[in-house]
């Protein structure tokens, strides 16, 4: 028997979860099937089992104050066991949402991303702000001459709006992720087998190699998909530090030849990126026996994802045409997307990142991790 | 009648390859048959006609066959049981399956067997059926869903029925019930009971007649002629019926003894019958003060499967608190209903309802245990579960606690405790003076039936005051032949169930009726047009045939003199194994026709083959030794078997009969007995048991050890025991040496 606990089912809680793609949650009858399938459930108290029953009565502030629903990985073994069609997969997936939501800061970016009917408002900001600003400043309008992004779009700007938006994304984002340490520290009564750092380190290193989603076994190929995606996303973030440095050191300025290694680089994890999106989208598209379904929050994500490529590709491509007219627009859309992908992350599924590293470092610490 | 013999051996499924058939046919010679033949294929249509010739040409009334086991090929040697005896040897299950073929031993059991069986059928008579108009009407006691279904079914099937319903009005607990459970697909929604319209079609019905506010005041007779004595109304009436149906229902556990739960203590504490209740007069409310529910908690198994209450589980509390939660959620969107059960049991295809249950956002399931309650200043109940899925102790705050008290039969009477009731019969323990001195007897309660029977008053019940019969092989059977127990007085059932057994009982009971004016046997003898013939004039009036026989059959007269009622007896010959005068006796099943087949074994001299006769019930042991020959499962030669309608018809004189002609054991396969009793008689092989405790004083007086006699109880798919057995008894009767009396 562990600490004594009041209950009052928050009703509301479990309505949401359930509209949220944990419809089957209340199917569990606690059989225990999922701890055991599930590859990367320690020993120590596993999960989904228990997240199942916390759920189904409503217990929001024990879910999100362990760590358990940010270490699963959603490899789906526990779907495709379970023998009530419970989904556990799926449940969890919707408590993560449903964290993001609750732990965004300000609250109504929450609201803004998570729900899916948002998405068009949510794309419509950005775009309006950069219509305005081009607009005020006399931008607006298709530029003469060689197709130079920068001639409707000055980088200062880019970099004013950019800078200023993702640094405050960013300071939300941590205060939301000190607020999930604290909450996950708070109740500790078993003291620390390991120090903060090093298991940062050794979690981050599991991340590179993915070791922890080979585990995965009912849905090996989500692991391929995955890491293409985040590498694409690290390829990206290097090649936008490189092209800043051009910019501001040798003063080369884009347009960049194609022949630049910087180039090379950048189209080539944007290809990285666009094939690992393909494969996500493949994965949750074709039925491998696993009953799971996606939620509409977890296909946004995916879209904007595969959008932001299409859109980056399509810009180099229109530009290389020459058509101005569609480069000029093109380049504004892709803008458009870039800024929900890096301004909204941490009210998108991208607030995953910070949120499962801080997760399994803190499940390193209390010795509740699985070997990778 | 002139007994006229033919032998008909058959040589086919091995048993030419075994054994020596000549020599079968010499050792016939003895008995003269008038025929002796031999075929190879005695169940094809030419061997049977081949009999058929014989009674045609020669006459023959008495036919053995030496096949195949008697419980295969019924259907081929059929031949009128009334004119002709028929007798199956098992040379097949029983003798070539079993043992090494061409083996000496193997055939001088085989010889044994033959010479066995042309005795039995010797010694045999055709049956003399009491064939009689009896009456047919069905008098079904209790009108609740079980007894309305029954009666309906009974008219339906062009019967008569008569209804005697206690209470003013019929309905029973059906018209208590806000909702009942859903009785289709997908098994989800509740439903309105449609007790109403059950209630019209039994009023209208001109075949049915009904006594409200009536009691039984007596039942006397036998099947096909009870007289049922009916007070109603300040009036008696007696009229006759062919059989009963037994539909006396239920009353909840008594929730004050459940003061440890809160009943009684806290004004919010209720049971779910006072939950029902209060559904269906305005709606949900804390009796405390009137309040809204916000907040539910059940309790299950209050006072159930527990050593202090009921030790067991009524099997519909889950489903009812289930759907009472709905009650709960259905008055309130966003109130909770928590069910804390010890194990959620939702039998058949309400699985699909608890699902439907589970699926509700407001109602929460919980494996817990209740480790306290507490109320607060307004009346609501902090109630402490030790929550096993969440594996914590939880607090649960709730305005309305439900107890989910289990069933009790009305065969228990309000004032007895269902776990302290008196075995057999309800009823107080006295003291009584007789000449040998001050006697503690049982003094049998009248509850309902107030049969006019020797042994009471009352059927026999099992433990908690249920009906005694098979639970799982003739559920509706009671230990008094024409009358069937249905619905929640036969055990704990929801009202579909009740409906269904209504309607079984009442179906069992037409069988009944229509068997008893056949003059045959209702199960398990199905059939039989035997009767047990008592020779009153040898008669000592010991009464141990009275008090013996599991069914009730015999009544006494002042003397102790057994009273017959024939249509009562269901055939199993446990009153002919009580009788030390040898006076019962049935026309092809007798005393003296087992001791005349025992004297037909040839025991061997040689002192290192002991010879063991085996004493088998038909209904288990013979099946599971057929099935050891099926499986040709070898076991010793040393065993000749005789199959016994119960191991409760065991005369102790054939014990003696055996071991005087110098065979050195006995044993005794029969069903288990006990609580989890397999006996088709219920007290068959149990009797036997008994009984084997006093064969001391017969081997004493014969100077033998009591270790030479045994009895086994053996399952009937337990036949791969039965080597085993075998072997650990013949080693045991090895030990103890050969029969002194052998050779005499």
């Amino acid at each position: 028997m562990a600490e004594e606990t009041v209950i009052s089912p928050d009703i509301k809680f479990i309505r949401e979860l359930k509209e949220t793609g944990g419809e089957t949650l209340k199917k569990c009858y606690q059989c225990a099937t999922c701890s055991v399938v599930c590859p990367i459930s320690p020993d120590d108290r596993p999960f989904p089992r228990k997240e199942m029953v916390m759920a189904q009565w409503g217990m929001k502030e024990e879910i999100f104050s362990s760590p358990d629903i940010w270490t699963c990985h959603n490899c789906n073994d526990c779907s495709k066991y379970c023998p009530r069609g419970a989904r556990p997969g799926d449940v969890l997936g919707a408590l993560r949402q449903r964290f993001i939501k609750e732990a965004a800061v300000p609250g109504f970016m929450g609201n803004l991303v998570t729900e899916p009917k948002m998405t068009l408002v949510a794309l419509a900001i950005p775009l309006l702000l950069f219509l305005v600003v081009l607009g005020v400043t006399g931008h607006l309008g298709i530029p003469e001459g060689r197709i130079v992004y920068s001639k409707l779009f000055p980088i200062r700007y880019i970099e004013v709006i950019f800078l200023s938006a993702v640094g405050l994304a960013g300071v939300a984002y941590l205060t939301s992720l000190s607020r999930f340490w604290n909450r996950l520290t708070r109740v500790n009564g078993r003291g620390y087998s390991k120090a903060f750092v090093p298991a940062l380190v050794e979690t981050i290193t599991e991340f590179l190699k993915h070791s922890k989603f080979a585990k995965c076994e009912a849905n090996r190929d989500r692991k391929n998909g995955h890491l293409l995606v985040f590498y694409g996303f690290v390829g990206l973030f290097i090649t936008t530090l490189w092209i800043t440095f051009y910019y501001y050191v040798p003063k080369i300025h884009s347009p960049i030849p194609l022949s630049d290694p910087m180039k090379w680089f950048g189209n080539l994890s944007a290809l990285t990126l666009l094939t690992g999106s393909l494969i996500v989208i493949a994965n949750r598209t074709k039925d491998k026996g696993i009953n799971t379904r996606s939620s509409s929050f977890d296909w946004t994500f995916v879209i904007m994802v595969l959008l932001v490529c299409v859109t980056g590709i399509l810009t180099e491509l229109i530009r290389l045409a020459g058509i101005a007219a569609l480069a000029y627009p093109m380049y504004l859309v892709h803008l458009t997307f870039v800024f929900y992908i890096i301004v909204y992350f941490p009210y998108s599924k991208l607030a995953h990142m910070g949120y499962r590293t801080l997760a399994i470092a803190y499940s390193k610490m209390t010795a509740r991790d699985v070997e990778a | 009648m002139e007994k006229k013999l033919g032998v008909y051996i058959c040589s086919d499924c091995g048993i030419g390859d075994s054994l020596d058939i000549e020599g079968l046919q010499n050792a016939t010679r003895k008995y003269q048959p008038a025929v002796c033949k031999t075929h190879p294929f005695l169940c094809s249509q030419e061997g049977v006609q081949l009999i058929k010739d014989d009674i045609q040409n020669e006459g023959i009334n008495t036919i053995v066959i030496a096949a195949c086991s008697q419980r295969v090929n019924q259907d081929v040697f059929d031949f009128d049981p009334l004119t002709y005896v028929t007798e199956r040897v098992n040379l097949r299950e029983h003798v070539v399956w079993v043992q090494p073929p061409g083996d000496e031993n193997t055939q001088l059991m085989a010889v044994d067997y033959l010479r066995m069986g042309i005795t039995r059928a010797m010694k045999a008579l055709p049956p003399e059926p009491k064939k009689a108009e009896l009456e047919k009407t069905i008098l079904v006691v209790g009108g609740g869903v079980a007894g309305l279904s029954a009666a309906l079914e009974t008219a339906k099937a062009g019967y008569k029925a008569v209804i005697v319903e206690k209470a003013g009005e019929l309905g029973g607990w059906a018209k208590k019930m806000h909702r009942t459970l859903p009785s289709r697909p997908p098994y989800a929604e509740l439903e309105p009971p449609d007790i109403e319209g059950k209630i019209r079609a039994v009023e209208e019905n001109p075949d049915i007649r009904v006594y409200t506010n009536a009691s039984i005041e007596a039942i006397d007779g036998e099947p096909g002629m009870f007289d049922v004595t009916v007070s109603s109304s300040g009036s008696s009436e007696t009229f006759r019926v062919g059989a009963v149906v037994f539909t006396i229902g239920w009353k909840p556990y008594d929730a004050t003894k459940l003061e440890d739960q809160g009943y009684g203590r806290y004004k919010n504490v209720i049971t779910n019958v006072e939950l029902e209740e209060m559904a269906n007069n305005g709606g949900l409310k804390r009796p405390s003060d009137g309040g809204a529910v916000q907040s539910a908690v059940f309790i299950q198994c209050a006072g159930q499967r527990d050593e202090n209450h009921l030790p067991y589980c009524s099997s519909v509390c889950c489903l009812t608190s289930l759907k009472q939660a709905k009650y709960v959620r259905d008055s309130n969107p966003d109130a909770g209903a928590f069910i804390i059960y010890k194990d959620m049991r939702t039998p058949g295809l309400y699985e699909n309802f608890y699902r439907s249950a589970q699926d509700d956002e407001g109602i929460f399931l919980t494996k817990g245990e209740v480790l306290g309650m507490e109320e607060n200043p307004d009346g609501t109940i902090n109630v402490k579960v030790d929550n096993k899925l969440l594996g914590a102790v939880t607090t649960i705050k709730a305005d309305l606690v439900v107890l989910a008290t289990g069933m009790v039969t009305n065969m228990v009477p309000e004032e007895r405790e269902p776990n302290n009731l008196t075995d057999e019969f309800i009823g107080d323990i006295v003291e009584k003076q007789t000449q040998d001195g001050i006697v503690k007897e049982l003094e049998p309660q009248s509850i309902v039936l107030n049969l006019k029977y020797r042994q009471g008053p009352e059927l026999p019940h099992l433990r908690y005051g249920f009906p005694d019969s098979h639970f799982i092989c003739f559920p509706y059977e009671t230990r008094r032949t024409g009358i069937y127990a249905a619905g929640a007085a036969r055990h704990p059932m929801d009202m579909a169930s009740a409906e269904l057994d209504g309607a079984g009982a009442a179906l069992k009971a037409i069988q009944c009726v229509e068997l008893t004016s056949q003059g045959k046997s209702v199960h398990p003898r199905a059939g039989d047009q035997t009767f047990p013939e008592f020779r009153l004039e040898s008669c000592t009036q010991c009464r141990r045939c009275t008090v013996e026989c599991p069914f009730g059959t015999l009544d006494e007269d002042e003397k102790g003199t057994p009273r017959e009622h024939p249509y009562r007896c269901r055939r199993c010959g446990v009153c002919m194994g009580a009788c030390p005068q040898r006076i019962v006796n049935f026309k092809n099943y007798s005393v003296d026709m087992i001791s005349s087949m025992l004297k037909e074994i040839d025991v061997p001299e040689d002192e290192d083959f002991p010879l063991i006769v085996g004493f088998i019930c038909e209904n288990d042991a013979y099946p599971a030794l057929d099935m050891a020959g099926i499986n040709r499962i070898q076991y010793p030669p040393n065993f000749r078997f005789i199959s016994l309608r119960c191991l409760g018809g065991t005369n102790l004189v054939w014990i003696a009969d055996v071991l005087s002609k110098g065979a050195d054991g006995v044993i005794l396969i029969g069903c288990k007995f006990g609580d989890d009793y397999q006996c088709h008689f219920i007290k068959g092989s149990q009797m036997a048991n008994e009984r084997l405790g006093k064969v001391q004083e017969t081997l004493s007086r014969l100077m033998l050890e009591a270790d030479r006699v045994e009895q086994v109880q053996l399952a009937i798919n337990e036949y791969d025991r039965l080597p085993e057995i075998l072997d650990e008894f013949i080693e045991k009767v090895k030990e103890i040496g050969p029969n002194p009396y052998k050779g005499f």
